[in-house]
């Protein structure tokens, strides 16, 4: 007979009321990130080039649109040069991408876990997270495209070095609203559809296709540019831009309002998968 | 019996899984409000009707032990299964665990289609929480156990449903698990990868893996299980050694079997009208056949090792010389046994004009629990009286699961060393003596 090996421990609660932390899950994150990205283009021919034509294709007919047809003037390059519109919408079409994708991939991904997550039970933010940082990978690819053509445009400065601060701070805004997205939407399904038209409004609410200053300062005795500037989707897409673009490192209260704005954020999707994320076992 | 509704607590040191009062509720929603609009508009206040799938259910699973659950559909066992693997929170009342567990409830749910085998091995055996290193060590050996060969780097979409299971099952035993929760597994798969299946649980079971398991197949659970629980409802109903659980359960499931009967348009005996069209010149008829359980008489079900009586109601037109005879035919149309009066030595009867009764009696019905018909004929040197062919039903249920393969039970007994080796159908011969 072999060895007996099992060891009486302590005894623990089959499920603690905690979901544990996503350090101790890490490498369950890290799985279903690889899951996601193998799943994402498998079975097409060209596989992970896919991942590149897509936003090219948005960039061209955004481009094609705005500065042929409505002849958007884009600021300045941060070395001095006249704009090029085409790149300073890639900045900002790229942030927006990683937040935009991450809430979609974040919902169908929580979703397509749900017949394993009724069989055994893991933190159901592990999936989201796990599908966030796919997403972060695949945009990652983009903004080296994006940092390639600055710099033939000679835009290369020591800023750059503030865009991996600016990119942590945004991956935990992003994957804290995807997450606080992804378990409502398991209570409300219609949450999804509302989600979709919601982004698209929001995405015409942010200066991505046009500079900020396009908007009236006042409309209808509304402080218009003022609010748009609030929202904190703005604030990271301006911040990425400043870094990126106009090659400046951004004021110290842009920074704090980014902070405080993540914070919370982030603070409410731990409230909301101790909430919310524990059970969806019975709801999926 | 010894079964009763509540547990004796076990030495603190020996338990693995220990259950307290356990309940869990749902919800019903009358009309659930899952859309946003609903909710809003409509408020929150949608009707709930609360159902408690468990309720007080206390028991204690001792280290090293397999531990069965038994009951009907909508029992609650999958409900205390899913509760014991972590996927539902328990609505009231505690249930802790000594050691890592491993839950398999339908195997092969959280397979990728897209992904190749190997991949979903990473997938399945990180959520089961092993680290890539640990994955790395066994996978050869989950691959192996598998029999999934080249397959392996494969997507998984294309696999048999057989192949699916058996890579599911790899998974979840090799992880090596202190305790151990199955769902139903075992009656998938081939019989090659059953016994190794079984095989496998055995050695899990000699390295003092704790195994709990839900199977509506009662041998299955006599055979594997030490203990078990008996869940009606919600409600414990029996706990205590598997043997003696599953014998409850069984009188019940017959007690209700027997409860509905009646309930049904058709004459209540077994017998009666013969079902198919008879032959036979018909000089002398079957008028009725009744099977007489050794209990109460007509009873429907007839219990297996019970004393049990066939009698034939006849009437002869004329006097006449005649034979009768009969056949059990299993439901798989294989004729188990027939007697007949001229191979008892007795020879061809005479009868005379009139009705009579002709009865063929056993001590002990040696037949296994399952649907038998019965055919009836009166023949005579080859001429046909009357024949009616499978024309009645005969069912046959156990009190006690049987412990042996075919369809019949010798009335042999077994010595080692010349002692007479007491076996389970004496144990079952005292419950029924006993109730």
């Amino acid at each position: 007979m072999d060895e007996i090996h099992v060891k009486a421990g302590r005894p623990s609660p089959v499920r603690s009321d905690h979901p544990g932390d996503p350090w101790s899950y890490r490498n369950l994150i890290w799985t279903f990130a690889q899951r996601e990205m193998k799943a994402r283009f498998k079975g097409t021919a060209l596989g992970w080039v896919w991942s590149l034509v897509i936003p090219i294709a948005t960039l061209v007919i955004y481009s094609l649109v705005f500065s042929f047809i409505m002849r958007m003037s884009p600021p300045d390059f941060g070395n001095g040069k006249a704009g090029i519109y085409f790149v300073w919408l890639f900045c900002g079409l790229t942030a927006w991408s990683f937040f935009a994708n991450s809430v979609n991939a974040g919902m169908s991904g929580l979703l397509g876990v749900g017949a394993l997550l009724k069989k055994i039970y893991f933190p159901a933010y592990t999936p989201v997270v796990g599908t966030t940082i796919a997403t972060g990978i695949q945009s990652s690819i983009e903004l080296g495209v994006l940092v390639a053509l600055l710099a033939t445009f000679g835009n290369v400065g020591w800023t750059y070095l503030l865009v991996p601060v600016w990119a942590a701070i945004f991956f935990v805004f992003c994957t804290s609203i995807a997450t606080i997205v992804s378990m409502y939407n398991v209570y409300f399904r219609d949450l999804a559809h509302i989600i979709g038209v919601g982004l698209q409004m929001l995405f015409y609410l942010t200066p991505i296709i046009y500079p900020v200053t396009f908007i009236p300062e006042h409309a209808r005795g509304l402080p218009l540019r003022r609010l748009v500037e609030l929202s904190p989707f703005s604030q990271f897409i301006e911040l990425f831009r400043d870094l990126i673009y106009g090659l400046t490192p951004g004021g110290w209260k842009q920074w704090l309002y980014v902070l405080v704005i993540t914070g919370i954020v982030a603070s409410l999707a731990v409230v909301v998968v101790r909430r919310r994320g524990q059970d969806l076992g019975e709801e999926l | 019996m010894k079964v009763t509704g509540t547990t004796e607590p076990l030495e603190p040191k020996d338990v693995a899984i220990s259950v307290r009062d356990l309940g869990k509720m749902f919800q019903l929603a009358r009309d659930k409000r899952t859309s946003l609009k609903e909710r809003l508009v409509r408020g929150r206040s949608a009707k709930h009707d609360d159902f408690w799938a468990l309720r007080g259910v206390s028991f204690d699973v001792e280290r090293g032990t397999t531990f069965g659950l038994i009951g009907h559909n909508g029992s609650g066992k999958s409900t205390l299964l899913k509760i014991l693997a972590g996927v539902y929170r328990q609505t009231e009342g505690s249930i802790v665990a000594d050691g890592r567990v491993s839950a398999l409830l339908e195997l092969g749910a959280g397979f990728h289609g897209d992904l190749t085998g190997r991949e979903n091995i990473y997938l399945n055996a990180s959520i089961l929480g092993l680290s890539r290193r640990q994955i790395d060590e066994k996978i050869d050996e989950i691959i192996d156990f598998s029999g999934i060969g080249d397959f392996i780097d494969v997507p998984v979409k294309v696999y048999s449903s057989g192949m699916y299971v058996r890579l599911g099952f790899s998974i979840a035993v090799t992880v090596d698990p202190e305790i151990l929760i199955v769902d139903e597994i075992i009656a998938v798969g081939d019989e090659e990868f059953q016994r190794k299946c079984f095989d496998h649980l055995y050695k899990l079971r000699q390295r003092g893996t704790t195994i709990v398991l839900v199977t509506h197949s009662l041998s299955l659970a006599a055979e594997l299980c030490d203990q078990a629980i008996w869940l009606d409802h919600g409600v414990v109903k029996g706990i205590g050694d598997v043997r003696d659980v599953v014998d409850a359960y069984l009188g019940d499931v017959n007690a209700n079997e027997l409860a509905r009967k009646p309930l049904e348009p058709e004459p209540l005996e077994v017998t009666g009208v013969p079902k198919s069209p008879r032959r036979g010149s018909g000089e002398v008829r079957v008028d009725e056949l009744r099977i007489l359980a050794g209990r109460a008489e007509s009873d429907e079900l007839v219990l297996a090792d019970a004393p049990c009586t066939v009698r034939i109601e006849y009437t002869a037109k004329a006097d006449v010389l005649a034979e009768f005879g009969l056949a059990f035919i299993h439901e798989s149309g294989v004729t188990v046994a027939g007697p007949n009066t001229t191979a008892g030595k007795f020879g061809l009867i005479q009868l005379d004009a009139g009705s009579g009764v002709i009865e063929y009696h056993l001590d002990s019905l040696p037949l296994h629990p399952g649907q038998y018909t019965i055919s009836a004929a009166i023949v005579a040197h080859g001429h046909i009286y009357d024949y009616l062919d499978r024309a009645f039903d005969l069912l046959v249920r156990a009190e006690s699961t049987v412990q042996e393969p075919g369809m019949v039970t010798f009335a042999g007994t077994w010595r080692h060393n010349g002692v007479v080796v007491k076996t389970a159908l004496d144990h079952g011969a005292d419950v029924n003596a006993d109730s």
